[in-house]
C-alpha cells in the first residue's frame, strides 16, 4: 500500500464534483422529473388504527372529471410491499395502523387528485387498537394480526462465546434500562415516487434510494418482470440517514396506477404524510447488564430489548441484533448475549434511524460504562482505554478485525479535548463525557454476494468516465470514486466523469448502506480502473521499452519508476492505443465481493468526547464542542469527511436531544419540519476533526467508512457528557429533552439536599 | 376559481403568466416559469428548500405566499445567481467549503446565504445564524454552510479584483 | 397539499379593502405577508372563500413619529423593516426584541406587524392537513363541539403564540380597527380573548390599520424561551416593564405569553413588586403567586408542568433584567 507521499489525488481536499450543478439549480431530483401525459397520484390513507374493512365504493372518484384511474386492494392480486414482512400494499380486510394504505388515485392534476379522494367511501368497523408496546404484551390485548399470538412478531436469542459463565464469575455486575422514542429520518427532499409503466414491458422508477438494486428485486417479481426490465433513475437523492434503505408502498402504487392508466404517474408525499410513510425509529425498551472485573475488565453484556415494530416489523429485530453486536466490536468480550423481542402494534411500522439502533444504544452503553468507571474510580478514558480492542482482534462472532485505532482514537480526543484539565474539575452541570464506537462497512447477508461492479472508458481525449451504480446521497459517494479512479490512472479526480443513478446504464451495486460504498464499490471502481491501466500499460511499456510492472501513472503522465524524465502523457497514451493497429479503445471492468464469507471485512472506529452545559433552571441542554477522532483506514477526501462529522454530529445532537415524534391515540401531532425539532444554527456546537489512518488491508488505498461510524459515537459521547453534567445521573429515556432533563435535574438536587 | 394574467420578472426575464387564485409563488416558479432549481418541500414556511430572494435581494419563502401578491414584481431564484458563465461568489464558496452535500436544500441555503451577504458582506456569527436558521441542512448541521458564508467576502474581492485587472488589461 | 379554491383580491385602496371585507364578512380573510393564513389554508384550517391582500395597502406600511414622542405604526409594515428601524430600536428596545423573536429572518421578511398582533392560535390536533384532521372528531375550531385537548373543556384551547403584543400590552399601545363605517381603538391589552377560536375582538369586517404606542422612558424586557433559536414559536415568552431604577420602582407590569389562549397580564405578581420593590426577597414572594394566575395549561407544545416552571423563571429573569437596567 502506497505511503500517502505517493498518492496524487487520494488525501486531497476534493470539492465535490457535481457542485456546480447542485449550486446552481441544474441538478434534477425525482419531483423534477416531468413526462409527457403524467399524472398526479394521491394515497387515500386510513384514519383508523385499527378497523376492518366492509366496503370501498370508488364509484364516485371514478367519476369525476379528470380523474383517470382508482385502485384499491382488489387490483393488485394480493401484492405484497416488501420481500418479508407480509405486507400488502394496500389493506383489503384488516387495517393496522393510522396512515395504512386504502386506495389511491391518478387524475390529471394535483387538485383533481386531491378532490378526488373526498369522495371514496370507505365502510370501517372499527376494532380496539393497541398502541403501546407495554399493552400489546398485557393477556388478552387486541391481536394486530390474527396469527401473531400474544403480538409477539419475533422472539430471538443470538449468544455469543460464553456470557453465562461470564456473569456467573465475574467480580461486579451492573444494570441499566433504556428506552427510545419514535423518529423520522428527516431527510430534506420528501418521499417521492415518478413510474412509468406505460408499455408492458418495461417499469421505469424515478426515485430517490440508497439501493436500486434492492427495489429492482422488489418491483420486478411484484409485477412479473425480471429484474431487467425494472429501470431506477436516481440520479440525485436528497439525504437518506438509514431511510430509504428499500422500496415502500408509494413505490408499489405508483406503479400500479402507471400500468393502469398506461401513463406515467407521480405520488408525492405532502407534509404530514410525510411522518406517516417514513420509517425510522420506534420505543424499544432495553435492558443492559455488564459483567465486570474488578481490576475494571469488561468480560460480558447482556442486551434484553422489547422492540416497538409497528404493525409490520419487518427487519426491526435484525436491526436490535446489529445494535447489541456492537458491544463485541470494540470490547474484546468472552460472551455476549442478545435478546430481541419484537412486538407488533397499531402504529406505524418501524425501521431504522440514522445510526440505525446503534446510537441510541450507544447512548446507554457509554454511560454505562462511565459509570461503572465511575464506580471503580477510575478515569473513564483510561477505563474505555484499557478494554478496547487492537487491530488483529477476533471477534465472537468470526470477524477479524484486521485494523483498528481505537486506542490511538481515545488519546487523540483525550490531548484535544483538554479531557485531564477538565474530568471531575468542570462547575456543576457543565459536563464532559466519552464514547466510543465501531461500523461495519459492508453488506453480506442481503444477498450471498456484497458486489458491487464497475465499468471505465476512457475517450481518446483522455477523459474518463466511470459507471457505478452507487448512490450518492450526500456523503461523497461519486466524488470518492472519481477520485480512486483518478489515482490509479494518474489523473485529476476533475478529468474523470461519473455514469450513475440509473440501472439501465450501470453494473450492479448493491447500494449505499451498510456503510459498505468506500470499501465495496471502492474496490470494484480501482479494479476496474486498473484493468483500463492495464490496457494503456501494455501500450506505454511498449514505446518506453520498460515493463508493464515498473510503470507510474502520476500527475497525468505514464512513465518508469527509475526513469521519470522519460515520460508519455496519459492522453496521448489513450489516443495512441486507438488510433493503431489494433484500435483499442480502452474500457476497464471490474468487480469486488467481500473475500469473507461474514458480513464484513472493514470495521471503522472512533472516539468522541463531548461537552455540554446544561441550565439547570430551564433544563436545556448546550453542547458546546465535540472532539471527533476516526479511525477512517485512509482518508480518501479529508473535506467530505469533514462534511460527514459535522453533519453526524449534528444528526445525534438531534436525536439525542430534540427528536421525537408525539403521538395522542396512534395519532402523530407534530409531523411538520417545524413541531419535530431538529436543531438548526444556533445550537450548533464546536466541532473538532481528526482522522486517523491505519491503512486497511481491504478497502481501496486502505480506506474503511464514515458514513455512519460518527454518528454513533457521537451519542456515546453526548449521552456521557449530560450525565456528567448531572452529577453521574443515568438518563434512561431518549431524547433527552428539557422536561426530562428538569425532572433530573430536579432528583439530583433532592439527593444533594439529603 | 379563476385565472388571472400578472407580469413576473424573473431573474431579469419578464414573463407573462396566468396563474389560478390559488397558486403560489412556488408553484408559479415550478410549475408555470418551469425552473426547477427551487425546490417543493414542506410547503408550509418550516424546512426552507422553497427559498428565494425578493427585489431588495431578502430571503422570502415563495411556499407560503400567494402568486397574485407578487405581480409586477421582481425576484431572484438559484438559477439567476451566475453570471456571465460564472458561478456567484457564495456558489463558489459553497462548492469550495465543502457546504453541499445531498444538493436538496441547497439552493433554499444558498439563497438565504446570498441574501445574508447582500446585506451585510462581512457578516457576524450572529447575522450568519439568524439568517439561517429558517432554513434546515440536515446533512452538513449547517457547520460548513456557515464556513462558505465567512469566505464569500474573500471570494467576492478576488472576483472583483480579477474583473478590474481583465477590464483595465 | 395545495391551497384550496378561493378568490384572490387586491386593492392599493384602504377604502376599497375595507369594502370588501364588509361586503364579504366572515367569508374573507385578510392576507397581509401570508405566512399565518397562507400556511392555514395550505393545511385547509382555514377555507376562506376571498382571500383580500392587503400588500398593495402602502399607506400602512410606515412608521410615523408623533407629536407627543409615541410612534403610529402601520399594521402592514414588515417585521423586518420595523426590526431595523432606528427610532424603534431607540425608543421601544424591548418591542424590538419582540419583533426579532419572532420566527426566522426569513418569516419576517415577509411577516407584518398586523398579522403577528393577528396570529391565529395553534393546536397540535387542528395545525396539521386536512387529510391528517379526517381521523379526529370536529373540535371546536374545526365546526365541532369538543376540545382535543381537555376532553371537558367547554372552550378552544388552542395557543396564542405571537410575541410582540406581549411587548405591545407592558408599553400600552392601543390599535386602530377599521371598516367600512369607520374606526375604533381597542388597547392591545383589550385585544385578545380566552377562547382559542374567537380569539380577538376584530370583526370580520374589520381591519386592524394602525399600532399606536405612546411615548415610554420606563425600562422594559422582553424574553424568549424556545427549543430552537432562531425558528421557533415561543415556550414560554415576557414581557415587562417598570419605571425607577435599580430596585427602586412603583409601577411593574408583567405579561407572559404562549403559554394559553392569550396574553396573560400578572396581577398579584406585579403588585407585589411594584409595593416592595424589585430586590431579591420581594422577587420571590412575586414568584409564588406566579402558577395561580396561569389558569388551566395544556400539553400543547409542551408540557403543562414545564410551562409553569418556565413562567415563573422567565418572569424571575426579567425581573432581575429590569432591575439591572
Amino acid at each position: 500500500m502506497p505511503p500517502a507521499t505517493e498518492l496524487s489525488v487520494i488525501g486531497r481536499r476534493q470539492p465535490r464534483l457535481d457542485g456546480p450543478e447542485k449550486c446552481s439549480g441544474r441538478s434534477v431530483f425525482a419531483d423534477d422529473v416531468d413526462l409527457p401525459g403524467m399524472l398526479c397520484g394521491k394515497i387515500l390513507r386510513s384514519s383508523h388504527a385499527h378497523a376492518r374493512i366492509l366496503s370501498i365504493d370508488t364509484s364516485k372518484a371514478e367519476a369525476l372529471q379528470g380523474v383517470k384511474a382508482v385502485i384499491t386492494a382488489e387490483h393488485t392480486q394480493g401484492m405484497m410491499s416488501s420481500r418479508r414482512g407480509g405486507e400488502p400494499v394496500f389493506a383489503s380486510d384488516l387495517v393496522t395502523y393510522k396512515g395504512r394504505e386504502i386506495a389511491a388515485v391518478a387524475a390529471l392534476d394535483e387538485l383533481t387528485a386531491e378532490k378526488a379522494l373526498q369522495p371514496i367511501e370507505v365502510e370501517y368497523e372499527e376494532l380496539p387498537p393497541v398502541l403501546i408496546m407495554r399493552h400489546a404484551l398485557q393477556d388478552g390485548a387486541p391481536l394486530v394480526q390474527p396469527d401473531k399470538p400474544g403480538n409477539i412478531w419475533s422472539d430471538d436469542i443470538d449468544t455469543y462465546g460464553e456470557p453465562d459463565a461470564a456473569f456467573e464469575e465475574a467480580d461486579l455486575i451492573f444494570e441499566e434500562k433504556f428506552s427510545t422514542s419514535v423518529t423520522h429520518n428527516l431527510f430534506a427532499e420528501f418521499h417521492v415516487a415518478v413510474v412509468d409503466f406505460s408499455l408492458p414491458n418495461k417499469l421505469t422508477l424515478w426515485t430517490p434510494t440508497q439501493t436500486a438494486l434492492l427495489m429492482q428485486h422488489a418491483l420486478g417479481p411484484a409485477f412479473g418482470l425480471s429484474i431487467s426490465q425494472v429501470r431506477i433513475i436516481h440520479l440525485n437523492t436528497g439525504g437518506a440517514f438509514s431511510g430509504r434503505g428499500g422500496v415502500r408502498p408509494h413505490h408499489y402504487i405508483a406503479a400500479l396506477l402507471s400500468r393502469r392508466t398506461q401513463r406515467p404517474v407521480k405520488v408525492f408525499a405532502a407534509g404530514d404524510e410525510e411522518f406517516l410513510i417514513c420509517r425510522a425509529l420506534g420505543e424499544n425498551d432495553y435492558r443492559f447488564r455488564a459483567a465486570v472485573d474488578k481490576d475494571g475488565t469488561l468480560k460480558a453484556f447482556d442486551m434484553d430489548a422489547d422492540m416497538d415494530g409497528g404493525a409490520f416489523p419487518s427487519e426491526v429485530g435484525y436491526f436490535g441484533w446489529m445494535a447489541g453486536l456492537c458491544n463485541s466490536w470494540v470490547f474484546p468480550l468472552r460472551g455476549n448475549r442478545l435478546r430481541r423481542r419484537v412486538v407488533m402494534t397499531n402504529t406505524r411500522p418501524h425501521f431504522l434511524p440514522h445510526g440505525g439502533m446503534m446510537l441510541t444504544t450507544n447512548a446507554a452503553i457509554m454511560q454505562l460504562c462511565s459509570k461503572i468507571a465511575k464506580s471503580l474510580g477510575r478515569d473513564p478514558i483510561d477505563f474505555l482505554r484499557q478494554n478496547t480492542i487492537d487491530a488483529g482482534h477476533k471477534g465472537l462472532s468470526g470477524e477479524v478485525f484486521a485494523s483498528c485505532g481505537l486506542k490511538e482514537c481515545l488519546d487523540t480526543v483525550r490531548r484535544e479535548s483538554g479531557w485531564d484539565e477538565k474530568y471531575g474539575k468542570l462547575a456543576p452541570y457543565h459536563g464532559i463525557g466519552v464514547g466510543i464506537g465501531a461500523m461495519a462497512a459492508g453488506a453480506k447477508g442481503a444477498f450471498t454476494h456484497d458486489t458491487s461492479a464497475a465499468l471505465v472508458k476512457i475517450g481518446e481525449d483522455g477523459i474518463v468516465t466511470v459507471f457505478t451504480g452507487i448512490p450518492d446521497m450526500g456523503q461523497g459517494t461519486h466524488t470518492t470514486m472519481a477520485m480512486i479512479a483518478a489515482e490509479v490512472l494518474g489523473i485529476r479526480a476533475d478529468q474523470v466523469h461519473l455514469v450513475a443513478g440509473d440501472t439501465d446504464l450501470t453494473p450492479i451495486d448493491i447500494g449505499a448502506f451498510a456503510q459498505r460504498g468506500t470499501v465495496q464499490t471502492g474496490n470494484a471502481v480501482k479494479n476496474a480502473a486498473l484493468d483500463a491501466r492495464a490496457q494503456l500499460a501494455k501500450n506505454a511499456a511498449a514505446q518506453l521499452e520498460t515493463s508493464e510492472d515498473s510503470l507510474v501513472f502520476r500527475n497525468g503522465r505514464i512513465f518508469a519508476a527509475d526513469n521519470p524524465e522519460k515520460f508519455l502523457d496519459f492522453d496521448k497514451v489513450v489516443y495512441g492505443t486507438l488510433h493503431s493497429g489494433e484500435g483499442r479503445f480502452t474500457m476497464g471492468r471490474g468487480f469486488y465481493n467481500s473475500p469473507l464469507k461474514i458480513k464484513t471485512t472493514s470495521w471503522s472506529f472512533g472516539a468522541q468526547v463531548a461537552e455540554v452545559k446544561i441550565d439547570r433552571e430551564t433544563g436545556e441542554v448546550t453542547v458546546i464542542r465535540v472532539t471527533v477522532a476516526h479511525d477512517i483506514g485512509r482518508a480518501i477526501n479529508p473535506l467530505a469527511c469533514e462534511g460527514q462529522i459535522d453533519g453526524q454530529v449534528f444528526s445525534a445532537m438531534s436525536q439525542l436531544l430534540y427528536e421525537e415524534v408525539l403521538s395522542d391515540e396512534g395519532l402523530y401531532l407534530n409531523p411538520s419540519r417545524l413541531e419535530y425539532k431538529q436543531p438548526r444554527t444556533y445550537e450548533m456546537p464546536e466541532i473538532s476533526h481528526h482522522l486517523i489512518e491505519t491503512i486497511d488491508p481491504y478497502g481501496p488505498f486502505g480506506a474503511k467508512e464514515i458514513g455512519e461510524g460518527i454518528v454513533v459515537t457521537t451519542g456515546g459521547a453526548i449521552a456521557s457528557a449530560v450525565s456528567d453534567a448531572l452529577g453521574g445521573i443515568y438518563m434512561h429515556k431518549v431524547p433527552m429533552s428539557p422536561w426530562r432533563i428538569l425532572r433530573a435535574v430536579h432528583a439530583k438536587e433532592r439527593m444533594e439536599a439529603a | 376559481m379563476a385565472k388571472h394574467m400578472m407580469t413576473l420578472t424573473v431573474n431579469g426575464d419578464t414573463y407573462d403568466l396566468v396563474v389560478s387564485d390559488n397558486q403560489t409563488l412556488l408553484d408559479v416558479i415550478r410549475d408555470t416559469v418551469r425552473l426547477r432549481g427551487t425546490k417543493r418541500g414542506c410547503t408550509t414556511g418550516a424546512c426552507g428548500v422553497c427559498c428565494i430572494n425578493n427585489a431588495k435581494g431578502e430571503a422570502v419563502l415563495s411556499c407560503i405566499t400567494h402568486a397574485l401578491d407578487w405581480d409586477g414584481e421582481s425576484i431572484t431564484t438559484i438559477e439567476g445567481l451566475e453570471a456571465n458563465g460564472e458561478l456567484d461568489a457564495i456558489q463558489k464558496a459553497f462548492i469550495e467549503f465543502g457546504a453541499v452535500q445531498c444538493g436538496f436544500c441547497t439552493p433554499g441555503v444558498i439563497m438565504s446565504a446570498k441574501a445574508i451577504v447582500n446585506k451585510y458582506p462581512q457578516p457576524t456569527e450572529e447575522q450568519i445564524n439568524a439568517g439561517l436558521a429558517g432554513v434546515l441542512c440536515r446533512c452538513t448541521g449547517h457547520v460548513k454552510v456557515k464556513e462558505a458564508i465567512r469566505q464569500d467576502y474573500r471570494i467576492r474581492e478576488a472576483g472583483r479584483e480579477a474583473a478590474k485587472n481583465a477590464t483595465s488589461n | 397539499m395545495l391551497l384550496p379554491d378561493h378568490s384572490y383580491v387586491t386593492t392599493d385602496s384602504l377604502k376599497e379593502c375595507l369594502r370588501l371585507l364588509g361586503e364579504n364578512g366572515d367569508r374573507a380573510m385578510v392576507v397581509a405577508g401570508g405566512t399565518d393564513v397562507i400556511f392555514n389554508m395550505r393545511l385547509k384550517l382555514f377555507n376562506p372563500e376571498v382571500a383580500v391582500s392587503i400588500r398593495k395597502l402602502e399607506e400602512l406600511q410606515h412608521v410615523e413619529e408623533l407629536d407627543d414622542g409615541g410612534l403610529r405604526i402601520g399594521a402592514g409594515a414588515r417585521l423586518t423593516d420595523l426590526e431595523e428601524h432606528a427610532t424603534i430600536n431607540d425608543r421601544y428596545p424591548a418591542f424590538a426584541e419582540s419583533i426579532r423573536a419572532v420566527a426566522s429572518t426569513h418569516i419576517r421578511n415577509m411577516a407584518t406587524l398586523g398579522g403577528n398582533i393577528c396570529l391565529h392560535t395553534r393546536c397540535s390536533y387542528t395545525n396539521n392537513s386536512e387529510e391528517w384532521r379526517k381521523g379526529l372528531k370536529n373540535c371546536y375550531k374545526t365546526d365541532g363541539n369538543i376540545c382535543h385537548v381537555i376532553r371537558s373543556s367547554s372552550k378552544c384551547l388552542a395557543i396564542n403564540n405571537a410575541d410582540t403584543p406581549l411587548a405591545l400590552i407592558v408599553l400600552g399601545a392601543v390599535l386602530t380597527l377599521q371598516n367600512a363605517d369607520g374606526s375604533r381603538e381597542v388597547p392591545v391589552a383589550e385585544f385578545y380573548t380566552d377562547d382559542g377560536m374567537d380569539h380577538t375582538v376584530r370583526q370580520p369586517d374589520e381591519l386592524l390599520t394602525y399600532v399606536t404606542i405612546p411615548p415610554v422612558t420606563d425600562r422594559t424586557t422582553f424574553l424568549k424561551l424556545a427549543p430552537r433559536k432562531g425558528m421557533d414559536f415561543s415556550t414560554v415568552a415576557v414581557a415587562a416593564r417598570c419605571d425607577g431604577a435599580g430596585t427602586d420602582v412603583s409601577t411593574v407590569s408583567i405579561v407572559l405569553g404562549s403559554i394559553s389562549t392569550n396574553p396573560i397580564i400578572l396581577d398579584k405578581p406585579a403588585r407585589i413588586v411594584s409595593q416592595k420593590g424589585l430586590g431579591d426577597e420581594a422577587i420571590a414572594e412575586a414568584l409564588n403567586h406566579v402558577r395561580n394566575e396561569l389558569g388551566n395549561l395544556t400539553n400543547l407544545f409542551s408540557r403543562a408542568s414545564y410551562k409553569k416552571q418556565m413562567a415563573v423563571v422567565l418572569v424571575r429573569r426579567a425581573l432581575i433584567a429590569l432591575r439591572e437596567s
